[in-house]
């Protein structure tokens, strides 16, 4: 390091004391992300009850992962889920922010009031719509926790409700950047409403459009305490050799399961079937964020 | 093609709820404020011939855009009548009033190539490919875009993108073309090529020009006709030429001219049927033509300000009419020198040819330095206290 550097390093404040405001944090992040991140990996090779009894296995975890019913289930269920909440999330926000951005009379009431819902922890949110599905369903003698269907589209209108409001504010701001003078060009141009949202609006709220579809698509592989709270898997199928299949299990939850089970190599697999979740979540989002960059447009 | 016919059009802003509850109506800067609202364009009248190119200028807030916005259908008319060939469009959606505009932010769609762009109009008519195509080559020849058809606007200079914005007004052959400042944007080099461009452009198609300008020098260059506003009334509508010779009240004749008009307190006399005006103990004879227009409007003696433009007055001329003043200033334009000259307790402007100079003062005029002017009767404008022009 040449003189004149080196007295610059010294002169400014900010980079002598960097490594005090940067310090907590990187520890932070190593000891409760990277840490735990390294070793999760490491025990999905290992048979163990407690960490420090693991015993390196090869893939026997995985092998067995890849075995169990219950995962391939899961994981069916909670891509069908992942889907269809994405879609519906996405198009409902969309559409109502879009008509809160067309002037309406107390449209920031409003947007709170669509918001408000995102403030409620997931469990809570599962435990109140489970008791407002069984009000509603014990009319018809049924419950929630008695029919697949039911604790689907339960589970979709739960997750709805509770992540429109948020998705909405990023769309809010996506149309509030579009350029008036743009959509003016549009009209005068001869395009419909229809034609200008189509062909004008939405090319240009991409950049929203690719947060909330990544958000949406994580959201949807990631969830599990709604999922827990409204239905915890309920129905069950038993299976001929006397397993059973949570018939509204996700992937999360299947993991939990797995892991708290008590029969003995348990934790490994779970362990394993961790690692496969993270693999897919991360692939899918990379995929996802690539395919709707190419789409995004600079100004 | 097309005429255009504004009549006693308004746009009045309503007063919201809350204010009207509250009673108080806030001023917007000098515009008329009544019970229905804030007047933003008050009585515009003007008809405006096939294939005119008639330029609004005005300074912020006069009510010029928001004319234009009411042309284009994007401003709903609160009163009076607007015709598009003698049709009647008050109520007809923008898209059906066959106008194009050209915005001051370009409005170019960026996720569109500049072709697209081009052909998006065309597009949203239905009209065939194949004339699309040759539409669209058309107007990026006449505006020597063709090399960056493929491109996006990001990838365009602020003047390309004008371009671009104007040639996707122009291939629909509109009506009525609509300009919002289109060169505001621009920095001072481009906005004048720009505007050239424009007055080849206007050569070359067939069509009737509206354009919004805060900008005098791109009113006097384009226009057929100026309309003047101001606070949303129309001070005054004429050629380029009438309005800079005839300004009918001070604000026109302050608006329109570089540096702007020099004003002074002096007195219109009459003696004899005879009009003349005392400056400073001096007595200026007016010409025989304004001596006509003032007894036409039997105009009585009184105080007036006189106004005098910075190019009519003259250095260095002899007689008992001279007036002195010290330079404060001496700006070098090149081709003239601007004077700032502390006389008669004002600043006052004076424009004198280089060439001019020459012959008299080889090291030019220096600040401190003494010096004479003296203007004609035939140049000065007579306004009354009332601030109008008492010839008109």
């Amino acid at each position: 390091m040449d003189g004149k550097k080196k007295a610059g390093f010294f002169k400014n404040p900010l980079r002598r004391w960097s490594w005090l405001f940067m310090g907590p944090v990187c520890a932070a992040f190593a000891i409760g992300f990277v840490w735990p991140f390294i070793q999760g990996i490491y025990l999905s090779f290992c048979k163990f009850k407690l960490i420090r009894d693991a015993k390196f296995i090869g893939f026997g975890n995985y092998v067995s992962a890849f075995a169990d019913e219950t995962f391939k289930h899961a994981f069916w269920y909670t891509a069908l889920f992942a889907i269809v909440s994405l879609v519906l999330i996405n198009v409902l926000a969309f559409t109502i922010a879009y008509l809160l951005t067309q002037g309406l009379k107390r449209s920031n009431l409003y947007r709170t009031v669509f918001f408000m819902p995102n403030l409620i922890g997931g469990i809570v949110l599962g435990y109140i719509w489970s008791m407002i599905f069984d009000g509603i369903l014990s009319h018809f003698n049924t419950s929630i926790l008695l029919e697949s269907k039911y604790g689907f589209w339960g589970l979709i209108i739960l997750v709805c409700w509770q992540q429109i409001g948020y998705m909405m504010i990023i769309y809010i701001a996506g149309l509030q950047a579009v350029s008036e003078d743009m959509l003016e060009a549009a009209k005068i141009d001869g395009a419909t409403k229809m034609q200008t949202l189509f062909k004008v609006t939405i090319p240009n709220v991409m950049p929203s459009i690719t947060i909330c579809t990544f958000l949406g698509l994580t959201n949807g592989f990631k969830l599990f305490d709604q999922n827990l709270a409204l239905t915890a898997g309920q129905p069950f199928i038993i299976q001929p050799d006397g397993s059973n299949i949570k018939t509204t299990e996700m992937l999360a939850l299947n993991i939990y399961n797995t892991f708290y089970n008590s029969s003995s190599g348990s934790q490994g697999t779970a362990q394993a079937k961790a690692v496969i979740f993270f693999i897919l979540v991360a692939g899918l989002g990379l995929l996802q964020l690539a395919y709707t960059r190419k789409r995004e447009v600079q100004q | 093609m097309a005429e255009v016919s504004l009549r006693h059009i308004k746009k009045i802003y309503p007063n919201t709820e809350k204010q009207k509850k509250k009673g108080d109506v806030h001023r917007v800067s000098h515009l008329k404020v009544t019970a229905e609202g804030v007047v933003a364009v008050d009585d515009f009248n003007l008809e405006i011939a096939d294939r005119e190119f008639i330029v609004l200028v005005g300074p912020s807030g006069c009510g010029k855009s928001t004319t234009l916005r009411m042309v284009a259908g994007l401003e709903d008319i609160s009163g009076g009548e607007l015709l598009i060939d003698g049709k009647l469009v008050n109520d007809v959606a923008p898209k059906d009033r066959d106008i194009a505009m050209v915005f001051q932010s370009y409005a170019l769609y960026p996720h569109m190539t500049v072709r697209e762009n081009m052909a998006f109009p065309l597009k949203l008519k239905k009209v065939p490919q194949a004339e699309i195509d040759k539409k669209v080559n058309e107007a990026a020849e006449i505006l020597g875009i063709t090399e960056y058809l493929d491109r996006k606007p990001k990838a365009l200079s602020g003047g390309q993108r004008q371009r671009v914005a104007i040639g996707r007004a122009i291939v629909r052959e509109p009506k009525v073309l609509l300009m919002d400042e289109p060169l505001s944007n621009l920095d001072a080099k481009l906005r004048n090529q720009m505007r050239a461009e424009i007055i080849k452009l206007r050569q070359r198609i067939n069509t009737t020009f509206i354009y919004v300008t805060h900008d005098q020098t791109e009113a006097m260059t384009l226009g057929d006709r100026i309309v003047i506003m101001r606070d949303g009334e129309v001070q005054q509508i004429g050629t380029p030429q009438e309005v800079f010779d005839h300004p009918a009240n001070l604000f026109v004749s302050g608006f329109i001219g570089v540096p702007q008009m020099n004003y002074f307190d002096a007195k219109l006399l009459k003696a004899d049927g005879k009009y003349t005006v005392e400056l400073d103990g001096k007595t200026i004879e007016l010409s025989a033509e304004k001596q006509a227009r003032l007894a036409a409007n039997d105009v009585e003696p009184q105080d007036i300000t006189l106004g005098i433009r910075p190019e009519h007055i003259a250095l260095f001329g002899e007689g008992s009419e001279m007036f002195h003043g010290t330079v404060d200033v001496s700006e070098m334009m090149g081709s003239s020198v601007h004077l700032h000259l502390q006389s008669l307790g004002k600043d006052v402007i004076v424009i004198v040819p280089t060439m001019d100079l020459q012959g008299i003062h080889h090291d030019g005029i220096k600040a401190g330095q003494e010096i004479a002017f003296t203007f004609g009767g035939n140049v000065v404008h007579i306004f009354g206290k009332d601030e109008k022009n008492l010839e008109f």
